[in-house]
């Protein structure tokens, strides 16, 4: 089994994706039948501004390898300006990681519309190989003996 | 002789019916305390300029104010810092500043609790000191490399102005400065700070170029490999002010015993108490967009970690993002507001070749 893993190295990212645009997204990428990768694990939730960034960091310790945030283009949000309150979130929480000398590329915040199946096939395949590229995040080794 | 002043000060506002109240802190056999008087000879008991700050006063307005306004015409003294807290509390809507009038004066830092504790030192030193344009070594770390030392036009409503002055002067912030000093019958004075300003700020930007953490989990780990898990920092910030904490009870992150065992296997081990670290970095998410930079959390640390080098430094980044400075203006703090166009960097895939 480890021997499996070495060999390739599958990533595991939690993606919290808006009710109103991502998730539909990701449905409709469902059945257009689109490829995109298994390392995704999505969560519903009902706006990106819901996602508190404590949650994301959280994710990345408990062992995802990356995060996505998806939400609503801006000035589509379904409660008006909730993107705009989670890009201010992100940009704070990618902050505190890169100032601290962690990699703030794991993770990610996506505008995805209920109408772009292709777009989120896409996105989900890119930023899996990107994350491939990089490898295992070692943000999963806060609060344990693990790690260099 | 400054504090006497003070008390002169206090009195005579009494007499002129001013005020009907004063915050202050006095001391206690071995610290100083903030206390709330109501009647004029209880004013000796205070020291309003006091060499150690135990808790923040701004704090301590927001636990008799949370509720209601101030019922009486209250006098508060407070550092520059505990200003600017004030200043960003009433931003969240935890300090009704009604009938509340706050004096402020030229900060010659204040010394560990625990060092005062175990060696007393008189406000006149640290204050002689100033005068001579010397920082007093034994003064707190986040005092050395404090950014606005000195009383800030706008922010709070009296200046007492202690540097470069024979006598000390007294100047208003606001209009409810100029108007209570003008019933006070005192002319206002001048004074010149910038000197006092800048050995600070020269401090600051040698500080933050060198105390940086870096490093990732290991530096942040080895940083905080003694933390305790008390929460005391937290407690002691001024700005966590939230009634329910993410990382108090623990009942958003509890899990059973199945998933322990499971993190235990994949991360080679796990430390107990959970969530040491996270609880640190959840709170930098959380507050440092509004560090003022008291630095008592690194003074309520029990193992004595330089806390202030991870709030203070990290919080600068958080606010140079926003361009915001908490407490000197009257800017929307970043975690209530927003613009439309903004922040575009943080959106998207990183792009090829970065």
């Amino acid at each position: 089994m480890n021997e499996e893993k070495e060999k390739e190295f599958e990533p595991v990212i939690v993606g919290f994706f808006c009710n109103w645009c991502t998730s539909a997204a990701a449905d409709m990428a469902g059945t257009a039948r689109l490829h995109y990768p298994p390392s995704i694990r999505p969560i519903r939730v009902m706006c990106s501004s819901t996602v508190d960034p404590v949650y994301l960091i959280r994710a990345l310790q408990e062992g995802a390898d990356a995060t996505i945030l998806g939400g609503c283009h801006p000035g589509d949000c379904h409660y008006i300006n909730g993107n705009y309150k989670a890009r201010r979130r992100v940009a704070i929480v990618k902050t505190v990681l890169k100032s601290l000398g962690f990699d703030d590329e794991r993770i990610l915040l996506e505008w995805i519309s209920g109408s772009e199946g292709p777009k989120f096939a896409r996105v989900m395949n890119e930023y899996t190989e990107l994350i491939k590229k990089k490898g295992p995040s070692d943000f999963k080794y806060i609060d344990s003996l693990g790690g260099d | 002789m400054y504090n006497d002043k003070l008390r002169d000060f206090i009195k005579s506002a009494f007499e002129k019916k001013l005020i009907e109240a004063v915050m202050a802190p006095a001391p206690t056999k071995d610290s100083y305390t903030y206390a709330l008087i109501t009647r004029k000879e209880d004013v000796d008991k205070l020291t309003p300029i006091a060499p150690v700050m135990q808790w923040n006063g701004a704090d301590m307005l927001r636990r008799i104010t949370r509720l209601k306004k101030s019922g009486r015409k209250l006098l508060a003294i407070l550092r520059p810092c505990e200003t600017r807290t004030f200043k960003e509390l009433v931003k969240f809507n935890q300090i009704n500043p009604d009938n509340i009038t706050i004096l402020s004066y030229d900060c010659p830092g204040t010394v560990h609790a625990r060092e005062f504790k175990n060696e007393k030192i008189s406000e006149e030193e640290l204050i002689e000191k100033m005068k001579k344009n010397e920082i007093s070594e034994k003064v707190r770390d986040s005092c050395n490399v404090c950014e606005y030392p000195t009383p800030i036009k706008g922010v709070g409503d009296i200046g007492f102005g202690i540097i470069g002055v024979e006598e000390p002067v007294f100047f208003s912030l606001s209009d409810n400065g100029k108007e209570f000093l003008k019933n006070m019958g005192i002319e206002e004075g001048e004074r010149d700070d910038t000197k006092w300003i800048e050995i600070h700020r020269n401090n600051r930007e040698k500080w933050l170029k060198e105390e940086r953490i870096k490093g990732g989990t290991k530096g942040i780990e080895d940083f905080l490999s003694s933390c305790l898990n008390c929460h005391n920092c937290k407690d002691a910030c001024p700005i966590c002010f939230c009634k329910e904490c993410f990382f108090e009870d623990h009942s958003v992150f509890d899990y059973e015993s199945d998933k322990y065992f499971r993190w235990a296997d994949e991360k080679s081990g796990i430390r107990l108490p959970t969530d040491k670290t996270l609880f640190h970095l959840g709170r930098l998410i959380h507050m440092g967009t509004s560090c003022i930079g008291c630095g008592l959390c690194q003074q309520a640390c029990p193992m004595d970690i330089p806390l202030y080098r991870l709030f203070g430094i990290v919080g600068n980044d958080l606010q140079k993002l926003f361009d915001y400075k908490p407490g000197v203006n009257d800017d929307i703090p970043p975690v209530m507001d927003f613009r439309e166009e903004e922040l575009q960097d943080f959106e998207g895939l990183p792009e090829e070749g970065d």
